[in-house]
């Protein structure tokens, strides 16, 4: 047996081989392409010329840099937590559910399937100020009188964006999240009921703890996700009213497509930067948890 | 090149994999991209079948959105990557400069092949079409914002001429929205595009020049923060907000179409729109027919009516594999004949000015006469290959002050730093 | 037995709420599609029943959107089918042979999977036009396969993994070599989990935008999410019951596979996720 194995490892990478010219022709190689690239001013209308930090002096002196920043850093803060928390929800509703399983489960998996920037073109829709579901659905329950303005306050647009935003995200947290559930034997609910401990207790005794693993696993997925969030915005709101919907990734987008490939560059660099960072600090925490096989 | 090689090899893998692209080869035509409302289309359509007829040539039409930055995006994609499509394509007046000066422009005119420009206005021709002494593009309509109004309605209130001053717009509007509220609650008194968008700026610097404000250059620098703009922007603000004589969601939904079929659905009083609109506003179906009028926007105290240029111009791309042909299609849609079915078509204001005193245009269109001048006078935009830049944070920064996020000023302020920041770093 | 009712009604309640919300805008997108006018829920106009949206977005050349269609079911297929096998071939080296760093490059491929696109868009542009590939299908199945590597990866390695060790050991005394064994023994043991990979793979390629919306320039090559996302109708306004119609023909499909192979998408999703 050991013959086999040991022989030839070389052998072996050669299984990799497809796997790494897809990775490094087409992710790699653009990523390092946009370091080199950020180093210099390229636009269409200019000799292309190296610069060396200019683009970056000039990001980090450009206030709507920082405003998408703020805005793509607040959006982690508020949709991550509210996805995580419906999510949760989900998750211990379809625990309970016996009958008709399959096609609840379905349900909920179907916003996930859905290609967001559709959904996002029927959210827009549903924001609609004269004749969307959103307004018609609040005054006819009562809770308004005026209709909403929904995407044209800044904080109409925010909230707008997180709740489409979660409505698209929320079911990949609850399988995330059922899968953890249903790992814990029912016997330590009935035991924990035996003494005493109500539902409260019992989740927070039990569920959370054996479910922390699983819960950080989906909270880092979902920080990183929502920090390059794009499609979304981009058909909700294009990043208004007043660029106040602007995440990063709009932001350099808008470079990119105004023909300014050094400055988008610069901006796409900085969102790498963060990203890498979490990802970094994501293996070594699941590493950590799922062992070494 | 070791890369070059791997691509090719992945390519050929692919390709004997049996899930090829687009190898058929094309006989030669010319791919025309364009955008606009429907009807426009439609007339594009029938134009390039009579075309195909004369000149054996083959034309086909590239859909592009309605929405000029969509269109200038779609085209700077297509450019940068040097595709032969589209081959001729028509640009807004506004980020044309981007275009030429990017090298993506074949110049009109060979050695022995040349157009006569002697029709055609020279200041736009000047202003936007000639890039290094070479004329690149040319003017297939010219425009510039107008007024529209409900005759019917300024005459229930005993109003016999469309108002002179922003002021009076308001005052007219108010007073016709004491009557019509109370059976449509959707009616508003005048609709504009307040959209972040490219057509928020034409509608601001219609304000504040109208007010003897506008974009101040002198040499590099910029100065937007005059007390002129701000007054402008202020009155845009107050239009929506403190008068609410234009429906709340004029600054996140409104541009041009949303305007037109608004006001065209008998929703509102005033309307700013290009052009384009009286045709549309004047078809057999429209609610509005023979019930409105068009005139030059107001002013303010003190100042004048003043339209943005507008307009689009026609040029072929340098990367046409049928730049021959490109060029016997730019010179049928310049002509005489096509300019003037443009006319009276779409109502568009044609880029020729020999259109203009056509009989039979005078005759159909009376109004043009009139708006000729405010046209050839209108204000330009800045014709800088980044404007789509500047544009971007000013609309940006203009859109805020509307939402009421903040305040004039300081939107002002933001946008004239943001824009000289730009301006610096391009220059 | 009191508690026990109040509890059923709360959680029937909760589940009745979940529904409404995961399916309401899904509702709201087919009512939509079949109205003759967008506006119905305002007080002035009232619902008509209609096929024509879906006349036009079906018929109408000009709109497109079967070419947007085809484009992204070819692009999505193609990128699905080559990805999964190429990251089969990289799962079965990491689970079966001996293969120092594995657990190094499975992570690489995590944190691979967590860039973000704008980073990589920027460069694949210049790329693309390098090789002349804009606004073609290549442009966008190489990037897509490279896309949905990471993730097959770790869903097969995990798959890949349990199945057992002594297979390809009676193989390989057998006599075969590793590629038999891999194609011989382990693909088809794994084919459920393989088509079940192929099918995640495929809902990713189908839902990206970024890449499409950047190196596609018309209906040539555009898929739906962009052709979608920029739609512009007959009519001058933004014509909703057109998008409607066109969203209601792209997700239909896609809801019935999700309720048809809702069991493996679960499964696959949380191994991706958690396990590994």
């Amino acid at each position: 047996m050991k013959r086999i194995f040991s022989k030839d490892i070389l052998k072996s990478y050669a299984f990799l081989l497809p796997f790494a010219f897809f990775i490094i022709a087409f992710i790699l190689i653009p990523v390092i392409g946009a370091i080199i690239n950020s180093f210099y001013q390229d636009v269409t209308f200019k000799a292309r010329e190296f610069i060396q930090f200019e683009n970056y002096t000039s990001l980090f002196q450009d206030s709507g840099f920082w405003q998408s920043l703020r805005f793509s850093l607040w959006f982690v803060l508020v949709s991550v937590p509210f996805e995580l928390l419906l999510g949760m929800i989900f998750a211990l509703l379809l625990n309970q559910i016996r009958k008709f399983r399959g096609l609840i489960w379905a349900a909920v998996l179907i916003p996930w399937a859905i290609p967001s920037a559709i959904s996002a073109r029927t959210w827009e829709l549903i924001y609609n100020y004269n004749y969307g579901l959103a307004n018609y659905a609040l005054s006819a329950i009562g809770i308004t009188q005026e209709p909403v303005n929904w995407l044209g306050t800044s904080i109409g647009a925010f909230i707008s964006v997180v709740i489409a935003d979660a409505w698209k995200t929320a079911p990949f947290i609850t399988i995330i999240l059922l899968a953890g559930l249903q790992g814990i034997p029912d016997d330590l609910y009935r035991q924990s009921r035996i003494d005493g401990a109500n539902f409260v207790q019992g989740f927070r005794k039990i569920t959370l703890p054996l479910l922390k693993p699983v819960i950080v696993v989906a909270l880092l997925f979902r920080t990183i996700d929502a920090l390059r969030v794009f499609d979304v915005i981009y058909v909700l709101t294009g990043g208004g009213p007043g660029g106040a919907t602007t995440s990063l990734s709009i932001f350099g987008y808008n470079y990119y497509i105004n023909g300014d490939f050094g400055y988008g560059s610069a901006v796409s660099v900085v969102l790498f930067a963060i990203a890498f960072g979490l990802s970094v600090l994501y293996v070594k925490m699941s590493r950590f948890k799922t062992g070494i096989r | 090149m070791i890369l070059h090689r791997l691509f090719t090899l992945g390519l050929i893998l692919l390709l004997l994999a049996g899930c090829g692209g687009d190898a058929e080869d094309e006989e030669k035509q010319i791919v025309f991209a364009v955008g606009g409302a429907p009807s426009e289309i439609d007339f594009w359509e029938a134009l390039i079948d009579e075309f195909s007829t004369e000149y054996q040539i083959d034309v086909s039409i590239v859909r592009q959105p309605t929405d000029t930055d969509q269109r200038r995006q779609g085209l700077v994609v297509s450019l940068k990557a040097r595709d032969d499509d589209p081959d001729v394509f028509l640009m807004d007046v506004a980020w044309l400069a981007q275009i030429a000066a990017s090298g993506w422009l074949e110049p009109l005119n060979t050695e022995t092949d040349r157009i006569k420009t002697e029709a055609f206005f020279e200041n736009i021709l000047n202003l936007a079409d000639r890039y290094n002494g070479k004329l690149m593009a040319l003017p297939v309509y010219v425009d510039g914002g107008v007024l529209y109004y409900r005759m019917d309605l300024l005459e229930e209130i005993g109003v016999k001429n469309p108002p002179g001053t922003w002021q009076e717009l308001i005052e007219y509007s108010q007073k016709v929205l004491d009557i019509k509220r109370e059976d449509n609650p959707d009616f508003y008194g005048f609709v504009w595009q307040g959209a972040q968008y490219e057509g928020l700026i034409c509608n601001f610097l219609e304000f504040a020049s109208s007010n003897n404000g506008g974009f101040i250059f002198e040499g590099d620098s910029l100065r937007l923060n005059i007390p002129e703009n701000v007054e402008a922007l202020r009155m845009m603000h107050d239009i929506i907000h403190e008068h609410k004589i234009s429906p709340p969601n004029t600054y996140t939904e409104f541009t041009e179409e949303e305007v037109r079929l608004f006001f065209q659905n008998g929703n509102a009083l005033f309307e700013r729109n290009w052009p384009y609109a009286w045709n549309l506003h004047q078809s057999p179906k429209s609610p509005v027919k023979d019930k409105i009028g068009i005139d030059v926007l107001p002013h303010f105290e003190g100042g004048e009516s003043i339209s943005t240029l507008g307009g689009w111009h026609i040029g072929i791309s340098v990367y046409s594999d049928v730049k021959s042909e490109a060029r016997r299609f730019v010179e049928y849609v310049t002509s005489y004949e096509t300019q003037k079915r443009l006319a009276l078509n779409l109502g568009w204001n044609p880029g020729r000015k020999d259109v203009y005193s056509d009989s039979e245009v005078l005759e159909r269109l009376p109004h043009f006469a009139e708006l000729r001048d405010v046209f050839e006078n209108a204000y330009p935009r800045p014709t800088r290959p980044y404007y789509s830049q500047m544009s971007a944070i000013l609309q940006k920064h203009l859109n805020s002050a509307l939402a009421g996020e903040v305040n004039p000023e300081a939107a002002l302020e933001a946008a004239e730093t943001e824009i000289q920041d730009i301006i610096n770093r391009y220059r | 037995m009191r508690e026990e009712t109040v509890k059923t009604i709360l959680i029937a309640a909760g589940i009745i709420l979940m529904l409404s919300f995961c399916l309401a805008p899904f509702f709201f997108m087919i009512v939509t599609s079949l109205s003759k006018n967008p506006e119905f829920l305002s007080p002035a106009a009232n619902f008509k029943l209609t096929l024509e949206n879906y006349s036009s977005v079906i018929f109408k050349e000009s709109l497109h959107f079967i070419d947007y269609l085809r484009n992204s079911i070819i692009v999505s297929g193609v990128s699905a089918v080559a990805g999964v096998l190429t990251a089969a071939v990289a799962a079965f080296a990491i689970t079966r042979l001996k293969l120092p760093g594995k657990m190094l490059i499975l992570f690489f491929a995590l944190a691979v999977s967590m860039f973000p696109q704008i980073s990589i868009v920027g460069y694949l542009f210049k790329l693309m036009t390098w090789m002349g590939w804009i606004n073609t299908y290549f442009a966008l199945t190489f990037p897509y396969v490279a896309w949905v590597l990471p993730l097959s990866l770790w869903i097969l390695t995990s798959y890949f993994s349990q199945i057992p060790k002594e297979l390809d050991r009676a193989a390989y005394v057998d006599g075969c070599s590793r590629l038999k064994v891999l194609t011989k023994i382990i693909m088809p043991v794994a084919m459920p989990a393989v088509l079940s990979t192929m099918l995640l793979a495929f809902i990713f390629a189908f839902n990206e935008f970024m890449f499409a919306l950047i190196l596609t320039s018309d209906h040539h090559a555009r898929t739906v999410p962009v052709g979608i996302a920029l739609f512009q109708g007959l009519h001058g306004e933004i014509p909703w019951g057109d998008i409607m119609a066109a969203s209601a023909v792209t997700t239909l499909p896609v809801v019935i596979l999700t309720i048809i192979f809702q069991r493996r998408i679960i499964a696959g999703l949380t191994r991706g996720a958690v396990k590994g």
